[in-house]
């Protein structure tokens, strides 16, 4: 191994005796002072950061202790928000069960597609890369289109799907695609995978660049096998950063995933079918004005999610080993 | 680095998917009831599709050299060569009140309508202004007809001799106390029958003008003022003088200085500016006057007068109303083949000595300037201001001075804009125009001109048929020509002082033919689809052999002849037009699809057939934009006859001129301030204001800020000024919570009022029983007192100032605050429950109260009415169904047919649940024993039986009568597929206007179908009730002057405002910006038909409303997963719905008791 000296970067090397001297708090000021610019370089991000993601989060935290309405003055009401939404709110657990399928299905899947068709379009000559790579992305940046779900199983009878199972002499009656229970799931389903390639599949196009092309000559001096132990022992613990954020995508992804439900299905979805915890939030924040059991609902999904991001950091530790 | 094929493969497979996902995407972008229930007959429908045309009309009574019968001339000779009727007392007395009223003694014939009373002293107050001859109007009465709208009018005429008859009428435009724009329009029978479908609806015209003349008179004229008449166009400042007159604002003024030896008077026409130089659109009045009418066409397809066949003997004549009253004052027959005749211009040349009469000097030139016009015909025949040229006069790069005529609308056949003037020598004249048409490409539009007065008589006519077709061709840029029909230009005889009117009507010309023949295609081209629907469905099988030459043979033939007949007329264009636009190309690729259909013996049909549908909206457009004829006038020059090509005003600026001016107006588009438009003087920050916010498009919120400044406008009437602003939908409830919200909120929808109010969000501006009104903390006492007081009181505010009716200054009476207001000129607010009482309907009330409160005042208000296709109703030879026992016995006749009726279930389940008798709430029916002000929305009504009945009812129309649930409703309406669709009023009407274009005419609209209840006497009862929605205008907390802000609320819901916006919104954004505003007043004056009007009003009569309280929206969702259920998965309907109510209910009662209200668990807790 090269040396490579960290030290050369520290100025002082004395620091530690002076660190001695101090209390925490005091030696901590001191570095600020001492590196004041790159705290003021970082200050605006910073700044945005608390005002719109740590204080709303916050915020959540305490309106789920209220009855807040949107409109009056909230009255603290302890737990009682989050003792109804265990207890006596069927529909909540109904949208759990739903949400956890959801994510269950929608996120690994998705994962696991951007992974392996940006590893097959990594594959290509470079300027037929960039063509393939914008035709997959396109779905994702395109906005509302997959509104084309909603014409392609339209429950009107000239809806594509009807139509062709009509004329096919199938079914007599149109189906009513996203206003059939027996339907809607698995639907919004496919329609979440088909629009999940995005970010995540980028990043990971781009995780498959930075790769050192020595690596794997080095490797098939060491005897590597075949492709996939390429994959396994080399390619992918590579880019791990490049994963770590591309499943925290999935996560959010896959567990945020109501609008598209709401555009496909309306509002709510049929029997609740597809009524995720995305949904039962906006219901009670949005139609029904109960902020404090809406952010209960918040603070609940926020939990769910920072526990699969710490599994998902686990298992993706596994990786290579 | 090898790449496996395995690789490659997934990489196509995967790409080809996606790609091809794309692709589609992409591809897919681009593309309470007593009376009510009208509805036509089958025999009227079918009479109305059935109408001869004039044109066959008059092929009746031609003889074997195509002549018509003219009257002997013998005969005439002794009445003096017409045939005049004796309004007054040939008039039928053939009604009932006619005898016994005293009114009958003037003359007027007052109709058994409600709204006789109101014509009556409309009539007495048309008459009080005017006097003619220097009669009185009692004198004047005796020998004039009033005619309502709603009355018809017959005269009895022994015509002398038999043969075709010009009818000539003299009516006055009376004004009406709305500020109705329609024009005058009545029926014309003879002997008591439509002689032909043009006679359905003849148009006489009002007379509009700018109110914005003034004569000065008893000038001196000063030694440098030149004799006669001079037109100078001046830009002055507020106290600048010119000629003798001073000027009171800053504007754009015209002077029409006339000089008579020492004597001199000025002509004064002013457009005011605002404090930045824009133009102020003056305010446009109805001028009421006498007009003589040759009964003619308004569709713009025959250019000569009607001609009308009389036989020798009695015969009567009459005028049906439909639309706006008119006093009638002669009606003459003059027999054709007289005077009457229009000449040509060759014959008019010669009958007035033209070819003897000498050119005029150059210096003789006349310029109007187009944005000054004297009269027009509608309200929406406006002047506006055009940037797009700096050589058009004037012009200002940065600001919108008006300097042209006809930027908005003025393009229908009929409509025209008049302009009066003078000329200083006697002679030969030619007259030329700086215009701009743009609108038709490769094709021309057509002005007919008229004229008034010296050898043209006193009335308007054109001098000479050609004039009918005075032409301007298409340019992207702006033109300067000489007037005439493309082969001459006219040559016109003036006289030196002579008072001329020139009116420049919208008229086809030479176009009407060809496209008339068009649009007989298209009726032939659809009657055809219409049959080969019925037999294939809308998406026959292209491999199926459908034998149509032996089953349609006349329809094959007839495409085969359409196909020909377009291919002819596009070619006609062409030669005519001497170019081929676009325009033309349209009609050449569906005369192809036809030829290629009938060929083969229709094998090409099948796979044709939506193509065909779609080809026929493309031909139905193309007609609409035909027939308009879109013209932006400049200037109008009157020449010498004799001026050359360079005496024409300059139609383009030189190159370095219009560069110059688009730097200049791109620099100054920085500095606009676009919220001080309109602003007559600099804002004062102490000046009451009442801030506004409406969340609607900007041409919308346009028309507000103009109606606001106008003459009765808010600002006009009470000297308060109005911030209005334009914000997103979303935008009032952040701005409520940060209490940085308006006064006034214009459109918010009623679950939403309901909504805030119970969150005390927003302001309560009436209640049933003051007493009972109750503050609710949000408001300190003070406040809410002066809330109280002022929406319980009537306030005048006269000059400025408010004053309560009990305390008017300086001993005025109230009847005299009565006289201001009258005039315009105070304004007076009404108390709450007062003015809501005499404007809506009961059911729109009922949606924004809550608890005994009223939050808002209505302003929008729709519903659900039937749509039917009269002629697919006519081929099936069924009425309209008047009730759902009808409708449904017409279901196995459309299904056989192919076609089936659109109804969505949502709206179904609400409206045959409150027909039949039922209703969403328990206690919370007024006109109902159990109606409990305090338990109203405490538990659903949808468990008692009459609600189970409705609800499975409804749910066994899609399940058992296949009705479908999911359809697009104008597409199938268009298509033919479902004749009879139920949908929302104003959008269907909307879409179909502008949508459907090639069945305009074929369709109407009338109240729901009814549920028929047996009552106890035995008789049948139908109730026909639709379910309205509301939306309102709402005051909110923080306002800054109760009185003005309530004021506000109270002008913009008027029904002389409403109905105003409206037509505004027609005249800017076309017939497909209908308005639906809830004021029942405010139907009368916007531009629906009489027929249409009835039907609105039909079932604006049978309305019942859903209230949204708390808890009110778990109840469509669940009523929808019992619907579902029932439709999906065959589950008992009723079944399924009781497996909600308790839910339903657990519900209601949870959100009720959040806010305190009194609750119940089950119905029996109240009993």
């Amino acid at each position: 191994m090269p040396e490579i000296s960290n030290e050369a970067a520290v100025e002082t090397p004395v620091r530690p005796t002076q660190r001695a001297e101090m209390t925490k708090w005091q030696w901590t000021w001191k570095e600020i002072k001492r590196n004041k610019t790159a705290y003021f370089m970082l200050a605006p991000f910073f700044l945005l950061f608390i005002v719109f993601t740590i204080l709303p989060v916050f915020l959540s935290m305490l309106l789920s202790f209220t009855d807040f309405n949107m409109l009056e003055m909230p009255n603290i009401v302890w737990f009682e928000n989050y003792s109804r939404l265990f207890t006596n709110d069927e529909i909540f657990i109904l949208a759990c069960k739903n949400t956890l399928i959801f994510a269950a299905i929608t996120g690994p899947v998705s994962y696991l597609l951007s992974l392996l068709i940006a590893w097959f379009i990594n594959e290509l000559p470079p300027k037929i890369r960039a063509v393939v790579t914008l035709i997959f992305y396109a779905p994702s940046i395109s906005g509302q289109v997959y509104l084309i779900w909603a014409t392609l199983f339209s429950s009107d009878s000239y809806g594509w799907v009807n139509a062709t199972l009509m004329d096919l002499g199938l079914i007599n009656a149109p189906i009513l695609w996203f206003k059939d229970a027996n339907y809607v799931m698995g639907l919004c389903i496919v329609v979440a995978l088909w629009t999940s390639l995005g970010t995540s599949f980028l990043a990971f196009i781009a995780g498959f660049q930075t790769i050192d092309r020595s690596m794997y000559e080095a490797a098939a001096v060491d005897g590597i096998k075949n492709r996939w132990q390429e994959l396994w022992y080399i390619t992918l613990p590579t880019m791990r950063p490049q994963m770590m954020f591309g499943a925290v995508l999935a996560i959010t992804g896959s567990f945020g995933f109501g609008g598209v439900v709401t555009a496909l299905c309306g509002f709510p979805s049929v029997d609740y079918a597809a009524h995720t915890i995305m949904h039962h939030l906006d219901d009670y924040g949005g139609q029904r004005y109960e902020v404090g059991y809406a952010s209960a609902i918040a603070m609940v999904l926020f939990v769910i999610m920072f526990a699969s991001n710490i599994i998902i950091k686990k298992a993706l530790s596994k990786v290579g080993e | 680095m090898k790449r496996t094929v395995f690789q490659k493969l997934m990489c196509l497979v995967l790409s080809v998917t996606i790609l091809s996902g794309v692709l589609a995407t992409t591809a897919f972008a681009a593309n309470g009831s007593a009376e009510g229930g009208y509805r036509p007959s089958l025999d009227e429908m079918k009479s109305y599709l059935d109408a001869s045309s004039y044109e066959e009309y008059l092929a009746e009574y031609r003889d074997e050299n195509g002549d018509l019968p003219i009257p002997d001339p013998q005969v005439l000779q002794a009445l003096g060569g017409i045939v005049s009727i004796d309004v007054v007392n040939d008039l039928k007395k053939e009604y009932s009140d006619y005898a016994e009223n005293a009114e009958a003694s003037y003359g007027i014939v007052v109709s058994e309508s409600k709204y006789s009373a109101n014509s009556y002293d409309d009539y007495k107050e048309a008459w009080k202004n005017f006097a003619e001859d220097g009669l009185t109007y009692e004198e004047m009465a005796d020998k004039t007809v009033y005619l309502s709208p709603e009355s018809k009018g017959t005269w009895d005429v022994d015509v002398p001799a038999t043969g075709m008859y010009y009818i000539r009428i003299k009516y006055f435009n009376c004004e009406t106390t709305q500020s109705g724009i329609s024009a005058i329009e009545r029926q014309l029978l003879i002997n008591e029958a439509i002689p032909f479908t043009e006679a359905r609806s003849l148009k006489f015209n009002k007379t509009w003008k700018y109110n914005f003349v003034k004569t000065v008179e008893g000038l001196t004229a000063a030694s440098g003022d030149k004799q006669g008449t001079t037109t100078v166009y001046e830009q002055l400042d507020a106290g600048d003088t010119y000629s003798g007159v001073t000027v009171e604002s800053d504007g754009y003024y015209k002077f029409v200085i006339t000089v008579e030896g020492t004597k001199k008077s000025v002509k004064l026409y002013s457009i005011d500016g605002d404090i930045n130089g824009n133009s102020i659109t003056p305010d446009m009045v109805q001028d009421s006057q006498w007009s003589t009418y040759y009964c003619q066409d308004t569709t713009g397809y025959y250019n000569e007068y009607f001609a009308f066949y009389l036989q020798e003997g009695p015969n009567t004549i009459g005028l049906k109303g439909q639309r706006e009253p008119m006093i009638v004052g002669a009606i003459d027959l003059i027999p054709i083949g007289s005077d009457a005749d229009i000449p040509s211009y060759k014959d008019f040349y010669a009958a007035n000595g033209l070819a003897s009469k000498k050119p005029v000097s150059s210096d003789a030139k006349v310029t109007i300037e187009a944005e000054f016009p004297d009269y027009m015909s509608d309200n929406s025949v406006t002047i506006g201001g055009d940037n797009s040229s700096s050589a058009t006069t004037p012009s200002s790069p940065s600001s919108q001075i008006f300097n042209t005529i006809g930027k908005l609308s003025y393009s229908t056949v009929g409509q025209w804009a008049a302009y009066t003037f003078k000329v200083n020598e006697t002679g030969l004249y030619k007259m030329s125009m700086r215009f701009k048409q743009n609108a038709l490409q490769g094709m021309y539009v057509c002005r007919a001109l008229k004229l008034k007065g010296g050898i043209y008589g006193d009335s308007a006519a054109v001098p000479f048929k050609e004039a009918y077709n005075t032409q301007f061709d298409f340019s992207d840029d702006w033109q300067s020509q000489y007037l005439g029909d493309g082969n001459q230009v006219f040559e016109f005889y003036f006289e030196e002082g002579v008072e001329y009117t020139m009116y420049l009507e919208c008229s086809l010309g030479s176009l009407k033919e060809l496209i008339k023949r068009v649009e007989d295609a298209m009726k032939t081209v659809n009657d055809c689809y219409l049959r080969i629907l019925q037999l294939t469905g809308a998406t026959p099988d292209e491999n199926y052999n459908y034998k149509f030459q032996e089953t349609l043979p006349m329809d094959l033939i007839a495409l085969a002849e359409q196909a020909k007949v377009l291919a002819d007329t596009a070619k006609a264009f062409e030669e005519l037009c001497g170019t081929k636009g676009s325009h033309i190309a349209t009609l050449e690729t569906v005369a192809l699809l036809l030829h290629n259909m009938s060929a083969d013996y229709g094998w090409e049909i099948a796979a044709n057939m939506s193509n065909l549908k779609s080809y026929l909206g493309t031909l139905g457009t193309w007609i609409n934009d035909s027939k308009k004829s879109t013209l932006i006038v400049d200037s109008i020059t009157i020449h010498s006859s004799n001026a050359s090509e360079k005496a024409l005003p300059k139609a383009k600026a030189g190159f370095f001129g219009s560069v110059w001016f688009e730097i200049r107006s791109f620099f100054a588009s920085f500095f606009t301030d676009y919220d001080s438009m309109g602003l007559r003087e600099e804002p004062n920050d102490d000046a009451v204001s009442v801030e506004v916010w409406i969340a609607t498009g900007r041409d919308q919120s346009n028309i507000w800020r103009a109606l606001i400044d106008s003459q009765q406008g808010f600002t006009n009437q009470t000297g308060k000024a109005v911030k209005l602003k334009l914000v997103t939908g979303g935008t009032l409830l952040p701005s409520i919570l940060a209490d940085k919200g308006p006064d006034v909120y214009i459109g918010l929808d009623s679950s939403s009022i309901i909504n805030y109010a119970i969150r005390n969000a927003i302001v309560g501006v009436g209640a049933e029983d003051y007493d009972k009104w109750q503050n609710n903390g949000k408001m300190t006492d003070e406040e809410f007192n002066e809330l109280k007081t002022v929406v319980s009181n009537t306030y005048y505010t006269i000059g400025g100032k408010d004053y309560r009716a009990d305390q008017l200054p300086n001993g005025m009476t109230v009847a005299q605050a009565e006289a201001l207001v009258a005039q315009n000129k105070a304004f007076k607010s009404v108390p709450y429950m007062q003015i809501t009482g005499e404007r809506y309907v009961p059911a729109a009330m009922d949606t924004i109260r809550l608890l005994g409160v009223y939050y808002g005042i209505p302003s929008g208000m729709g519903f659900a009415m039937m749509f039917y296709r009269s002629d697919i109703l006519a081929e099936l030879g069924r009425d309209i169904p008047d009730t759902w026992t009808e409708l449904m016995a017409l279901l196995p006749d459309m299904q056989a047919n192919n076609m089936s009726i659109g109804l969505s279930y949502g709206a179904a389940i609400n409206f045959i649940l409150y027909q039949s008798g039922g209703s969403m709430w328990r206690y919370a029916d007024r006109n109902k024993d159990d109606y409990s002000p305090e338990y109203e929305g405490a538990l659903i009504g949808l468990d008692t039986n009459v609600a189970k009945a409705a609800f499975s009812w409804v749910t066994r129309l899609y399940t058992e009568f296949s009705f479908d649930v999911s359809f697009d409703a104008s597409n199938r309406f268009r298509t033919g597929e479902m004749p009879i669709v139920i949908s929302e009023y104003t959008s269907t009407y909307n879409t179909l206007t502008v949508y459907a274009t090639e069945i305009n005419g074929l369709w109407g609209f009338c109240a729901l179908p009814g549920w028929e209840h047996e009552e106890d006497d035995g008789t049948i009862r139908i109730d026909y009730s639709s379910i309205c929605s509301i939306s309102a205008t709402i005051l909110l907390h923080g306002y800054s002057d109760a009185l003005s802000a309530w004021q506000f609320m109270q002008w913009q819901t008027r029904e002389d405002i409403q109905s105003e916006y409206g037509n505004r919104m027609v005249a800017i954004l076309g017939p497909s910006a209908k308005y639906e505003s809830a004021n029942t007043l405010a139907l009368e004056g916007m531009s629906w038909t009489a027929d249409e009007l009835t039907a609105i009003r039909d079932q604006m009569d049978n309305l019942y409303s859903i209230v949204n309280y708390p808890g009110s929206y778990i109840i469509g969702r669940y009523t929808e997963f019992a619907f579902l259920a029932a439709v999906n998965d065959r589950a008992d309907p009723v079944e399924a719905l009781m497996g909600y109510i308790d839910a339903i209910n657990d519900e209601i009662y949870r959100k009720r008791a959040e806010f305190d209200m009194p609750v119940l668990e089950k119905p029996s807790d109240l009993e």
